[in-house]
């Protein structure tokens, strides 16, 4: 088990040299490799078709990674939660990174690139139950009609891309990412610009989008 | 009862703030979150726009909820061994 350490020790540790700091980088690979570990284990259906030791080994690539990546932020750390903490969210971005590749690598994200009208509302609401009354249904439609306008004709390509992906396809944003070749702020901020002219084309309308909720959901 | 998948949809549309924080920000303040949050304090009340941003974003939000699962097991000295853990691979 790793040695506790508060965190002004880990801190001297980690920053120290010879066998002090190397027995504090021994320590921490063993968190990190722990952090990698659990959250595979808890998302083990992300890894069909691989074998114990080949998910194993990718948890010590993970902690390894997470490792490298830490120490180079290490100057970062505030102390304004624990250092272990602070630690553990390296290691399970790293893991969920790779878990969610595994899931998605024999996938073609180009298929899931292109956004197509005619069963976007289908996709989307596969799971409801119920159907509306005429007057609800109408109401619906007005709002399909709005929300696909603005789809079509509000949003950029790349706002429609990662929309269609993301929301519509339920793709990762890490595969979104990779498949972009960019990085989660930039793909996190084009699908908030969807939303916020979502969000305004709707009220433009004249509809609140909380009774709109109300219209299509099975919340009242 | 369970909000369906477009109704779900339309929540975060209806959440969404001109400002949002990034992923990186999140990334940069949610060890901070879960520490208040399992110090019992209102870490929503505290830190309102990183709660915004995981209401948003699928991925920050699972990597916070096995942050903040792993943290409470360690607490409680119930975090597994290394050797222990790998057990749990089939």
């Amino acid at each position: 088990m790793p040695k506790t350490r508060t965190n002004q020790e880990w801190l001297h540790d980690l920053t120290s040299s010879g066998s002090i700091q190397d027995a504090a980088v021994v320590d921490l690979r063993d968190i990190l490799l722990r952090a990698a570990l659990y959250f595979f284990s808890r998302n083990l259906g992300d890894f069909r078709g691989l074998s114990r030791d080949e998910i194993l080994q990718r948890a010590e690539d993970c902690a390894q990674d997470a490792l490298i990546a830490l120490m180079k932020h290490l100057p970062d750390f505030r102390g304004d939660s624990k250092f272990t903490t602070w630690a553990y969210k390296f290691a399970i971005n790293m893991a969920m990174v790779v878990a969610r590749h595994e899931r998605w690598k024999g996938i073609s994200l180009d298929e899931l690139a292109f956004f197509e009208e005619s069963n976007f509302f289908e996709k989307m609401m596969q799971d409801r139950s119920g159907e509306p009354t005429p007057e609800r249904s109408a109401m619906q439609t007005e709002i399909q009609g709005i929300i696909l306008d603005v789809i079509r004709e509000d949003l950029t390509d790349k706002q429609r891309l990662v929309l269609t992906m993301m929301v519509i396809h339920e793709v990762p944003l890490d595969e979104v990412v990779r498949h972009l070749g960019t990085n989660r702020n930039a793909v996190y901020k084009l699908l908030h610009d969807a939303r916020k002219k979502l969000k305004s084309g709707l009220e433009a309308h004249g509809f609140d989008v909380g009774e709109t909720i109300s219209l299509f959901g099975t919340s009242r | 009862m369970q909000k369906n998948r477009f109704e779900r949809w339309l929540q975060n549309i209806q959440n969404t703030q001109d400002e949002e924080i990034s992923c990186s920000e999140c990334f940069d303040l949610v060890s901070h979150y879960v520490e208040v949050e399992l110090s019992g304090q209102d870490a929503k009340a505290r830190m309102p726009q990183l709660k915004q941003h995981l209401d948003q974003c699928a991925s920050c939000r699972q990597e916070y909820e096995s942050l903040r699962d792993l943290q409470f097991l360690e607490n409680n000295d119930e975090l597994p061994s290394t050797s222990d853990l790998e057990d749990l691979i089939p």
